[in-house]
C-alpha cells in the first residue's frame, strides 16, 4: 500500500495555510481600520487593480494577505466576482471633478491654474529614524492659501482643442448601459477603445510602468508630456428604479493626459484609474500614446502591453510554476534521450 | 403571485461560486466549441478564488457543469493527492454540495491537469482539461490577433515547417507533451500539456472534453467520437513516450505513463503516473475486491 502512505495533500495544505496566517495572527477590526488610515494609497493601489472601491474591503484584503499585493488584488477581483451588477452610473466629465491636484508640464500656466495639492514630489526623503527611538513625527500644520483653489476645472485639452494645437476623439455616445465591460466580455483585439482604457486602469503598476518606461527610454515612437495629472474625487450619479437621480458617494480618481507632437498636431494618450496612483497613469498613458502605429510584437503594440500588464493573471501563471510538471517534464526527458541515442547511433563507425 | 415568491432570498454566493450570467456565457461557449470542434472560442473568464494558471479555466467550465449529484474527480498530473487537485476538489464540493471520488470508473466530472485517466472514460462522462496555454501556434506566432487569422485560414505551414526543422536537427519531433493534433481535419489544437501518450486517447473517443483556458479566455472542445490527428508526416510516425516497457515498482503494473523517480545510486526507479489506478492495482494484488476499468493502453500498446 505504498501509494497510500503518500497520500497528505489535504492535511498539508490546510496546515501550510495555518502556517500562513499563524505568522499574521489574529485580524480584528481594529487592524484593518489601522490598515485603512495608515496607508491610503497602498488601499487605492489595490482598489485600481481589482477595479473595486471599496476602502474597508481593501484594507481588509490587505491585513488577511499581509500585504501580498497580488494575492490582495485577487481576494478582491474574485470577490467581484459574486456580486451583482445594481446599476451603472453616469458618466463623469473632467470639468466635473473635484480636483485636490492638478499639474501640467506642457504650460506655465493654464486655465484654472495649477494646484499642487498632496505630494511628496519636492520633499526631502530622509527616514525619520527618530520614530523608533520613540520620538513622534507630527507633521506641521498646513497654512491655508488665500483664496481657496477653484474646486473644478477645465480640461487643458479642451483649450488645445480650441486652439487648433489637438484633435479631440469624437465623443462617444454610447448609452452608459451599452459600454462593454472588460470583467464580462473577453478581450479581444483590435481592442475596443473601453477595454482599452479599463485594462489600463487595471493594470497591474509595476508591469505598467516597467513597460510605460521602456517607452520613455526610446523603445517607444513618442516622447510623452504631461499635458495634464489630476487628483480628484468623482461624484457617482445612480438612478433609483423610481427615476430620480442621486449620488452614492464619491470616490478618489486619477487620470494623466500626455501628448508628443504628431506633424502639425499632438497626439494625445490617456489613462485614468480609480484611487490616487500617478505614476501608473502617467505611465500608461504613455503606453496609450505610443500605441498608435506600434509595429505587431513591440511592447508597446496595445496586444503586448494589455496581456502583460494584466497582473492578476501575470502573477498567477508565475506562481503555476511552482506546481508539479513532472507529466510535461517526463515527456520532454523521453524527447530528449531518444534524440541522444539516435546521435550516438549515427555517430558509431560503421562495421 | 408576488414577485417575492418568484424571487429566491439573497445569498452571499451563488450556487457553484459563479452568477446566473457567468454560467450562461460558459454554457453558450461550450456548445459553440462542441459546435466547431477544436475551435477556440473566447470568453469572459471571471475571476475565481484561486491564482490565474491553476486551473481556473477547468474550474469555471466545472462549475457551471456541476449539481448537488455530479460525482467529480480532479487530477493534477495524474494525482488525486496532490496539493492542487486536493484544493480544487475541495472547492468544488464546497460550493456545490456535489460527492467526490477518486476513481475513475465512479466519476461523472473529470476535472484533469495534465493526464487522461488510464481506465477508459464512457458517453456519460466528461473530462475537463485546465490548458495553460491554448494557443498551438504560439511558439511560432506569438501574437493572438495574427495567430486567430492564421486559424480562420487553416494556415498551419508555420507549423509543419517547426516539425520538419526538428526531425532534420534532431532526427524527430522534438515537442513533449502538448503536442499539436488536428480535430476534425479542420483546426489544429494544443490538448493542454498531456504527454503524447495520452494523445491517441482522444481520438474517436467516447467521452466528451472541454478545455479551458482561464487566463488565456479560451474554450475549446473535442466532442464524442471525433477525430483527433498528432501532426505528423507520412514517413515519420507518431511516438509516444517510450514507456510501454516500464513496470511500477510500487504496484508491479507494467504498460503505462510512469513518473521516473531518480535514486540515490544514480538509477531510476518508475511508478504509475495515474495515481489512483496504481493504488487499485495494489489493492487488487492484496487481494481485495477491486473494479479494474478497460484500459486505453493494452500491454504498452494503444490498439489500433
Amino acid at each position: 500500500m505504498a501509494y497510500v502512505a503518500t497520500r497528505g495533500g489535504e492535511r498539508a495544505i490546510e496546515q501550510a495555510e495555518r502556517l500562513f496566517r499563524s505568522e499574521l495572527g489574529e485580524i480584528a477590526p481594529e487592524r484593518v481600520a489601522e490598515v485603512k488610515s495608515a496607508l491610503p494609497y497602498l488601499i487605492d493601489r489595490v482598489m485600481g487593480e481589482a477595479s473595486l472601491y471599496d476602502e474597508d474591503l481593501a484594507a481588509l484584503a490587505l491585513a488577511q494577505t499581509g500585504g501580498e499585493m497580488f494575492e490582495a488584488v485577487l481576494l478582491l477581483r474574485a470577490w467581484r466576482t459574486t456580486q451583482p451588477r445594481m446599476q451603472v452610473a453616469r458618466p463623469v466629465g473632467q470639468e466635473a471633478l473635484f480636483t485636490h491636484r492638478r499639474i501640467s508640464a506642457a504650460f506655465k500656466d493654464i486655465p484654472g491654474g495649477q494646484v499642487l495639492g498632496p505630494t511628496l514630489d519636492y520633499s526631502h526623503r530622509v527616514l525619520a529614524t527618530a520614530v523608533l527611538e520613540g520620538e513622534t513625527c507630527a507633521p506641521a500644520p498646513v497654512d491655508p492659501a488665500a483664496e481657496p483653489s477653484p474646486a473644478f476645472q477645465p480640461s487643458v485639452a479642451a483649450w488645445q482643442a480650441d486652439n487648433g494645437l489637438v484633435d479631440l476623439p469624437p465623443r462617444d455616445e454610447t448609452a452608459p448601459e451599452d459600454i462593454p465591460d472588460v470583467t464580462r466580455e473577453p478581450l479581444l483585439f483590435p481592442a475596443k477603445r473601453a477595454h482599452t482604457l479599463q485594462s489600463l486602469a487595471r493594470a497591474e503598476t509595476g508591469g505598467a510602468l516597467a513597460l510605460g518606461y521602456a517607452a520613455m527610454r526610446g523603445y517607444g515612437q513618442a516622447h510623452p508630456t504631461v499635458n495634464e495629472l489630476r487628483l480628484s474625487e468623482a461624484e457617482i450619479v445612480v438612478k433609483h428604479p423610481k427615476g430620480t437621480e442621486f449620488s452614492a458617494g464619491r470616490v478618489k480618481v486619477s487620470q494623466a493626459e500626455v501628448v508628443s507632437k504628431k506633424g502639425e498636431k499632438l497626439d494625445l494618450g490617456f489613462a485614468a484609474t480609480l484611487g490616487w496612483n500617478e505614476v501608473k497613469c502617467i505611465a500608461a498613458a504613455t503606453l496609450d500614446l505610443n500605441s498608435k502605429g506600434a509595429p505587431k510584437g513591440a511592447p508597446t503594440e496595445e496586444e503586448f502591453f494589455l496581456y502583460h500588464t494584466e497582473g492578476v493573471e501575470s502573477s498567477g501563471f508565475c506562481i503555476h510554476f511552482k506546481l508539479p510538471h513532472y507529466v510535461t517534464f517526463q515527456s520532454s526527458l523521453d524527447a530528449m534521450r531518444d534524440a541522444n541515442s539516435k546521435r550516438k547511433k549515427a555517430q558509431e563507425p560503421a562495421q | 403571485m408576488s414577485l417575492k415568491s418568484l424571487t429566491r432570498d439573497w445569498e452571499a454566493m451563488s450556487y457553484g461560486f459563479l452568477d446566473a450570467s457567468a454560467k450562461r456565457e460558459i454554457r453558450r461557449k461550450m456548445i459553440k466549441a462542441v459546435a466547431v470542434p477544436g475551435c477556440q472560442m473566447p470568453y469572459a473568464s471571471r475571476e475565481v478564488p484561486m491564482a490565474r494558471g491553476w486551473g481556473t479555466g477547468g474550474l469555471q467550465v466545472s462549475l457551471t457543469l456541476i449539481n448537488p449529484k455530479t460525482r467529480v474527480k480532479v487530477i493534477d498530473q495524474g494525482a488525486d493527492d496532490s496539493v492542487n487537485a486536493a484544493s480544487i476538489r475541495r472547492f468544488l464540493a464546497r460550493v456545490s454540495g456535489a460527492p467526490t471520488t477518486l476513481d475513475t470508473l465512479e466519476a461523472d466530472l473529470i476535472q484533469s491537469r495534465h493526464r487522461i485517466p488510464e481506465e477508459k472514460l464512457r458517453e456519460d462522462q466528461v473530462l475537463v482539461l485546465q490548458v495553460p496555454n491554448p494557443e498551438p501556434l504560439r511558439p511560432v506566432q506569438p501574437n493572438m490577433s495574427v495567430a486567430r487569422q492564421m486559424h480562420a485560414d487553416a494556415d498551419y505551414g508555420r507549423m509543419w515547417l517547426q516539425l520538419y526543422e526538428q526531425i532534420v536537427r534532431s532526427g524527430r519531433v522534438m515537442q513533449g507533451a502538448s503536442y499539436p493534433s488536428m480535430v476534425n481535419g479542420r483546426h489544429v489544437m494544443t490538448p493542454s500539456p498531456i504527454p503524447r501518450w495520452d494523445v491517441p486517447k482522444l481520438h474517436m473517443a467516447r467521452h466528451l472534453t472541454i478545455l479551458s483556458a482561464g487566463r488565456e479566455k479560451r474554450i475549446f472542445a473535442v466532442p464524442p467520437y471525433t477525430r483527433v490527428e498528432p501532426l505528423v508526416f507520412d514517413d515519420v510516425p507518431y511516438k509516444v513516450e517510450e514507456h510501454g516497457a516500464l513496470t511500477c515498482s510500487r504496484s508491479g503494473a507494467k504498460g503505462f505513463f510512469m513518473n521516473e523517480i531518480p535514486q540515490d545510486d544514480g538509477s531510476s526507479k518508475y511508478e504509475i503516473s495515474d495515481s489512483e489506478y496504481g493504488v487499485k492495482t495494489i489493492r487488487h494484488a492484496d487481494g481485495e475486491e477491486v473494479r479494474l476499468g478497460e484500459t486505453w493502453y493494452r500491454n504498452g500498446e494503444m490498439p489500433a
